[in-house]
C-alpha cells in the first residue's frame, strides 16, 4: 500500500463515521454545529497522529494477552497531559477545543487504531494512518454538524442567514440521528460509484 | 510477543508506574501556569463585563460573600486617572437554580447611575450547557444578554419571560436561561451586599478589623470614598 494510499482510504474506503461505524458518541454528541463538529475532528486527529506513533513504538514490548489495557493506559495518559498542556500554555485553544479532549478519551477511533493498525505497522506508516483517519473523521464531523446547523439553526459556521424559523429538532439528539443516518447512506451510495 | 505471567505483570507495571510518573509531572509543570491562565481569563473579564481594560482601570478592592457552599465576589474597578468608580464586576454562580448539566457562573458588570445600578455587560465565566442550544449563552449579543444589557437592575424581573420576567430565553433552552437569570439575581444581590458593608466600613474608617481591602480602598488621593462614588461617570 503506497503512503498516499493510507491517507485516502481513512477519508473513503475506512471512514471512521460512515464506514467503520467507530466513535458514534462524541459524533452525534458534538456535531450541532460545523465549528463543533471540525473542532472535535482537529482534536481527536491530533491525539490519534500521537498515540499511534507512540502504540507503534511500544509493540514490540507489549506481550499480546494485555496490549488492550496498555494501550489504554497510554492513550489514557497521553490525553490527560495534551489536556494540562494546552490549559497551560495555550489556553485560547484551549478555550475552543477544551470540551472536546476529555471525550476523546473513550473515544473508540483511538483505541480501534491502536489495534487494527498501528499495532502491525511501522512508525511512518503509522503516523500517516493516524492523519488519514484523522482526515476522514473531522471531514465527516463538519458535514454533519453543517448539515444540523444549516437545517436546525439556519445559520453555517455561525454566520446566521434564517433566524428562528428552522426547526430546532434538528440541533437536539434525534436530528443527530437522522442526519447521521442519511448521511451515512449517501455516503456509501456514492462512495462504492 | 508472546504471553507469560511474569512479563504481562512487568509490562503492565511498567507501564502504569511511568504513565503515572508522567502525568504527575506534567500535573506539577503546569499546575501554576494553569491556576495563572484562569486567573488572567478572569481578572480581563472583570474589566470586559464594564467596557473598560486594564490600561485604564485597575481592581481597588475585592470582597466576598459566602452563602453555603457558594461565593460571590464584588470587584470595585476604578479609573487609574483619577481613581473614580467605573462600577463594580459581581462574580456569581446560578446559586438557587441549575441549567441543563451543572451550574452557571457569571461575571456581571454594574455601573452606578444615582442610587441606581445598571447592568453592563455579562460574560459568562462557567457552563456546560448543550452545544448549539444553552451554549448559546455564551455568544456576543445573545438575547439573554440583550436583555438586560443598560437596564435597570431594580425594576428587572428576575426569570424568563414566559413566566412574567424580563429575561427573553434562547430558543429551546428554557432550563438554562432560568439559570442566567437567577445568576443575574444573585449577582445584584452580591452587589447590593458589598456595597452595604463598603459603607459601614468606610464609616469605621480605622476599623483595623477591616483589613487589607480597606487600606488599598483608601488609596493614595486621600479622598473620601463617599465622593467618589459621587464622580462615577456613567458612560
Amino acid at each position: 500500500m503506497s503512503k498516499l494510499q493510507i491517507i485516502s482510504k481513512g477519508i473513503l474506503k475506512e471512514n471512521p463515521t460512515f464506514v467503520l461505524i467507530l466513535g458514534m458518541c462524541p459524533t452525534l454528541g458534538v456535531t450541532s454545529s460545523a465549528i463543533n463538529g471540525m473542532g472535535m475532528g482537529v482534536a481527536t486527529m491530533a491525539v490519534l497522529i500521537m498515540s499511534n506513533i507512540v502504540i507503534s513504538l511500544i509493540k514490540n514490548v507489549i506481550p499480546d494477552k494485555v496490549r488492550i489495557p496498555a494501550f489504554i493506559v497510554v492513550i489514557a495518559s497521553f490525553v490527560t497531559m495534551i489536556e494540562m498542556l494546552m490549559q497551560a500554555y495555550v489556553p485560547s485553544l484551549y478555550a475552543s477545543l477544551g470540551v472536546f479532549i476529555p471525550l476523546i478519551v473513550v473515544n473508540c477511533i483511538i483505541l480501534g487504531r491502536a489495534e487494527a493498525f498501528a499495532s502491525k505497522n511501522g512508525v511512518l506508516d503509522s503516523a500517516l494512518d493516524g492523519i488519514g483517519i484523522g482526515l476522514g473523521f473531522t471531514l465527516s464531523l463538519t458535514a454533519i454538524g453543517a448539515v444540523r446547523e444549516v437545517l436546525g439553526a439556519g445559520s453555517i459556521f455561525g454566520f446566521t442567514f434564517a433566524e428562528g424559523v428552522m426547526p430546532l429538532l434538528f440541533i437536539l439528539a434525534p436530528g443527530g440521528f437522522l442526519v447521521l443516518g442519511y448521511l451515512m447512506v449517501l455516503f456509501n451510495r456514492v462512495a462504492k460509484r | 510477543m508472546k504471553s507469560s505471567l511474569k512479563n504481562m505483570v512487568v509490562v503492565l507495571f511498567i507501564i502504569t508506574t511511568v504513565s503515572a510518573l508522567l502525568v504527575a509531572l506534567v500535573n506539577n509543570m503546569t499546575k501554576e501556569a494553569i491556576a495563572l491562565s484562569n486567573q488572567q481569563t478572569k481578572d480581563a473579564a472583570k474589566y470586559k463585563v464594564l467596557s473598560t481594560t486594564s490600561e485604564e482601570a485597575y481592581i481597588l478592592c475585592d470582597t466576598t460573600r459566602l452563602i453555603g457552599d457558594f461565593a460571590i465576589n464584588v470587584s470595585t474597578v476604578a479609573k487609574k486617572s483619577d481613581n473614580a468608580i467605573v462600577g463594580y464586576a459581581v462574580e456569581t454562580p446560578s446559586i438557587t437554580k441549575s441549567g441543563y448539566t451543572d451550574r452557571i457562573i457569571l461575571m456581571v458588570g454594574f455601573l452606578e447611575e444615582g442610587d441606581d445600578a445598571i447592568i453592563n455587560h455579562v460574560e459568562v465565566l462557567s457552563q456546560k450547557e448543550t452545544p448549539g442550544l444553552g451554549a448559546n449563552m455564551t455568544k456576543p449579543g445573545n438575547s439573554l444578554e440583550q436583555s438586560v444589557f443598560g437596564k435597570s437592575a431594580s425594576t428587572l424581573k428576575f426569570s424568563v419571560t414566559k413566566e412574567g420576567g424580563s429575561f427573553d430565553a434562547l430558543t429551546g433552552s428554557t432550563i438554562s436561561s432560568r439559570a442566567y437569570a437567577n445568576a443575574v439575581e444573585s449577582a445584584y444581590a452580591g452587589y447590593l451586599w458589598a456595597k452595604g458593608r463598603l459603607a459601614t466600613e468606610n464609616e469605621n474608617a480605622n476599623d483595623t478589623a477591616s483589613g487589607a481591602s480597606l487600606t488599598e480602598y483608601n488609596n493614595p488621593t486621600e479622598s473620601e470614598p463617599e465622593a467618589q462614588k459621587g464622580e462615577v461617570e456613567n458612560e
